[in-house]
């Protein structure tokens, strides 16, 4: 038997195929209920700003996240909201960056993940006088699948007006699903 | 004037602790600009629209 072929109760089937290549080779279904992950029902993403943003001092500044990378399951919105909301729930990977113009003296800068329109984690940084800076972002975010969502913010509190640095190393927020719910 | 001037020109004795700890500004590159998102100060009122204006 090549492979093996499960019809659904009502429409469609699953085949679970052997490879065309000599060898035996064990797959081992773990002894827990849940969905089966495969590289079709895991959602990745990448996604770069290229507006340079003018950041007013102690504002949190949703950052524009306005192009693709990639973009695996379309759950990221480049063009409206800038944000992640996947149709698969599970725990997810989230990266996220923002680079800064230099300002005219060091000053204090946050990197944010907000989760639902809420801060969720940040990470410190700085922006110098004697070239760029910023900070990164990096946290295991849970997604019920349907509603949650998560967005890149930003804050500086320079006392005056600072502006982004965009481009696709910088300015950034990426992710994958890394565990099933 | 961005919207923490403007506050600051309202109640000039906040110190830039406050706007993490009890007040929050916010925008969310929608184009309607800053907004207070959260004003918990313990003894400043939240400024009204006129004072803003």
């Amino acid at each position: 038997m090549s492979s093996l072929v499960i019809s659904g109760d009502t429409s469609g089937a699953i085949t679970l195929a052997a490879p065309a290549v000599s060898g035996t080779n064990t797959a081992t279904l773990p002894a827990a209920t849940g969905t089966v992950m495969v590289s079709g029902n895991m959602p990745a993403f990448s996604a770069y700003g290229s507006t340079v943003q003018t950041i007013s001092t102690a504002s949190y500044t949703k950052i524009i996240l306005n192009n693709i990378e990639f973009d695996t399951s379309s759950a990221f919105d480049y063009t409206t909201n800038y944000r992640f909301n996947p149709k698969v729930a599970g725990y997810y990977q989230i990266n996220g960056s923002v680079w800064w113009n230099t300002a005219s003296g060091t000053t204090y800068c946050e990197t944010i993940l907000y989760k639902n329109g809420s801060i969720y984690k940040f990470s410190p940084g700085y922006i110098t006088p004697n070239g760029y800076g910023g900070a990164g972002v990096s946290s295991v975010v849970y997604f019920n699948g349907s509603t949650d969502y998560v967005e890149l913010y930003t804050i500086q509190s320079s006392g005056s007006s600072q502006t982004t640095s965009p481009n696709l190393y910088g300015v950034f927020m990426n992710g994958s699903l890394i565990r099933g719910a | 004037m961005t919207l923490y001037d403007k506050i600051k020109s309202i109640y000039p004795s906040l110190e830039d602790k406050d706007f993490i700890n009890v007040i929050t500004l916010q925008n969310d590159s929608d184009g309607k600009g800053d907004y207070i998102a959260k004003w918990e100060h313990p003894t400043l009122a939240r400024p009204t629209t006129e004072q803003l204006a």
